[in-house]
């Protein structure tokens, strides 16, 4: 630290900086814009600039940025520099310092211009802090006239911007002047280090001051094709408190009157294609809210049920899906998430934001790169067909305001087959009850073994069984039938007598084969006196088949030699006439015996 | 090396003709087994056909039914 008393005391003298302030006061967030041109004056290389603020407003302070323009018109580029809070020896108690680090380190004699931007919230009070439905709101924002700095300010101006409307005091200064809804300071010249000139302002602000004091925001990743946001907001008014009740009528039919100050309405800038939007609470659906986009944003406008005065708090849910492709990347083998932090909602601090990005099951190796510091931990979620649960990675930031809605990155490893999990869980639950149905339909659950019924339904299952299989194996003669009658229309076609000959053995020996398999079957069936009354049926489908059997052959050997004495088609015609009657009446008979045994 | 966007392996806006789809094959080759279980008598059920056409009808169903949970907005 023996460096930094040098710096400190180097800058202390050898220092001197022109300062433009500008506070903008037109919101409820006070952002200081102040361009410094820093100029060293000492002997030694400076690498390091200090910037202080009071202890009372650093504990406010939700962001500081310092820009340093590289060039100057057309060819300039802004660095961001880093800024971090240093604790100098022997420097004031009740001043923080904050350092920044330059990126060239500055010559004896150089000067660099310097923009810094610092956001403070709750810093305005309402005064009063009470006002009812009609009155307008007014504000007191205190600071110093003078640049607060360590170093000589040779020249400085302040410009305080106002939203307009009434200026009900502010502190007099010989050069200070009011125009248009500013208020100018200076230029003061000179000023030795560490100067301090208190000044107020007390005006009216009729913005919300819209708080939310926890923000939650989920993000789950699904590589299925969707990233699902859902965003769980505490509202709170921060402005001065309503008193003397709310007047419904007065606010609507007579809105120039009063409630000015009141939180209407809020926009919500959701990223382009954003789809299945909602907004609700405990209560449902919340049906004031309109929705519109194009390729460049999408628009949410959403209404509070009731319009918020000072003091007054509601919560709601926003949610919306985004398509996968916009924010999720993969690079070297890893994947991330590249999706902005903070709430899209307007104009709204958050006092306490968590963050909580859900990734894929099977997600590994995961790490995150937040531009600012955050508190950082990790949690398992379980959500739809999970076995192990999602990481969850959780960023945690207070006192945020829309300047840190910036991207960040959540980097994960993921193997692409753990994609199949959620199938092949849904796949392994339907085969499960496949099982179940199998094992109940075998099992023999049955608790007598020996019981006269249990023997007699075991004898007709058997005849059962055997009468499918007869069935079986006359649907099997059948079908070499319809087979003999194609080979026949061939024939007819094509009047190869040869292929039809050969077709006619191999049905033949099927259909022997298949009489052969019935033999045993008929013969259970007859001894079996449970099929004492079936038995009849199946012994005339057996009879009847047999007889079409015949029949077709005698069609098939007539017409095969109508064909090798090449007789004439109406000769051939008359020869099978009675047959082909025979065998469709046959057929028609096997049919209905077939239905008859089919409804046992 | 530029980072490339990750896609889901299905384009999304097939989700629901693909539910519809597999589920009805699903159900069909479902409804096939279970006549199956009740028209063949004890004897002569093949446990092989059996358990095909429920592997067969529980992928269908599995896919199916993930789908159609995409297609509703349950981004599993």
């Amino acid at each position: 630290m023996s460096s930094f008393d040098e710096v400190y005391f180097l800058f202390m003298d050898t220092n001197e900086c022109i300062v433009s302030l500008q506070i903008d006061l037109t919101s409820h967030i006070v952002r200081v814009l102040c361009t410094l041109k820093v100029e060293n004056l000492g002997p030694d290389v400076a690498s390091e600039i200090l910037l202080t603020f009071p202890n009372s407003q650093a504990m406010k302070l939700a962001n500081l940025k310092t820009l340093y323009n590289e060039g100057k018109g057309k060819g300039s580029s802004a660095f961001n520099l880093l800024v971090s809070e240093v604790h100098p020896e022997g420097a004031p108690q009740e001043i923080t310092f904050f350092s920044v680090s330059l990126r060239d380190r500055l010559e004896k004699g150089k000067s660099l211009i310097l923009t810094v931007l610092a956001i403070f919230t709750h810093t305005l009070q309402p005064f009063p802090d009470e006002i009812t439905q009609g009155d307008i709101q007014l504000v007191l924002y205190q600071d110093s006239a003078y640049f607060l700095s360590p170093y000589v300010v040779k020249s400085q101006t302040l410009n305080i911007m106002l939203p307009g409307g009434r200026v009900e005091s502010y502190t007099k200064h010989p050069n200070g002047r009011i125009v248009d809804s500013a208020i100018k300071y200076g230029p003061f010249e000179n000023l030795p280090p560490f100067s301090y000139s208190p000044i107020a302002v007390h005006y009216e602000n009729n913005s919300p001051f819209v708080v939310a004091q926890e923000l939650v925001r989920e993000i789950e990743v699904s590589h299925w094709g969707s990233i699902q946001v859902t965003e769980q907001y505490n509202l709170v008014h921060k402005g001065a408190t309503n008193k003397g009740g709310f007047s419904r009528l007065d606010y609507q039919a007579r809105a120039y009157m009063g409630g000015k100050s009141s939180l209407r309405r809020l926009t919500a800038r959701l990223p382009p294609r954003a789809h299945s939007v909602y907004y609700r609470d405990d209560i449902g659906n919340i049906s004031t809210s309109h929705l519109w986009g194009d390729s460049r944003k999408t628009q949410l406008e959403i209404e509070p049920r009731f319009p918020m005065f000072g003091g007054w708090r509601t919560s709601f849910t926003i949610g919306y899906g985004l398509p996968l492709e916009d924010f999720l990347f993969v690079l070297e083998g890893r994947r991330f998430l590249n999706i902005t932090l903070g709430s899209p909602v307007d104009e709204v601090v958050i006092d306490d934001l968590i963050v909580k990005v859900i990734l894929p099951e099977g997600s590994k190796d995961i790490s995150v790169s937040v531009p600012f510091p955050t508190k950082q931990w990790q949690e398992t979620k379980y959500l739809h067909l999970d076995l192990v649960g999602r990481p969850v990675v959780v960023l945690e930031k207070t006192n945020v305001v829309p300047e840190h809605n910036i991207y960040f990155q959540v980097y994960y490893s993921f193997n692409n087959l753990s994609l199949l999990r959620e199938p092949l869980m849904l796949i392994l639950g339907f085969l499960f009850l496949f099982i179940a149905c199998i094992v109940h339909v075998h099992a023999d659950l049955s608790i007598s073994k020996s019981s006269a019924s249990y023997i007699a339904k075991l004898q007709w299952d058997e005849v059962q069984a055997t009468v499918q299989r007869v069935q079986n194996i006359i649907n099997k003669c059948l079908s070499i039938h319809e087979k003999l009658e194609t080979s026949l229309q061939d024939l007819y076609r094509t009047g190869d007598v040869q292929s039809c000959k050969v077709a006619r053995k191999t049905a033949d020996g099927l259909l022997k084969e298949l009489s052969k398999e019935l033999k045993p079957l008929t013969i259970f069936l007859q001894s079996s006196p449970q099929a004492a009354q079936i038995w009849p049926k199946v012994d005339e489908l057996v009879a009847k088949e047999k007889e079409m059997q015949e029949k077709l052959m005698q069609k098939h050997s007539a017409i095969v030699d109508c064909f090798e004495k090449k007789h004439s088609g109406r000769d051939i015609e008359s020869r099978v006439a009675p047959y082909q009657q025979k065998l469709i009446a046959l057929k028609q008979e096997i049919d209905d015996l077939l239905d008859f045994i089919d409804e046992i | 090396m530029a980072a490339k966007p990750v896609t889901s392996p299905v384009p999304v806006a097939w989700y629901p003709s693909l539910a519809v789809l597999m589920l009805s094959i699903g159900l069909m080759v479902t409804a096939s087994f279970f006549i199956y279980e009740a028209t063949s008598s004890r004897r002569n059920r093949s446990l092989s056909k059996e358990i095909a056409s429920g592997a067969i009808a529980s992928v269908f169903l599995g896919f199916g039914s993930l789908f159609l949970l995409l297609a509703t907005g349950v981004y599993v």
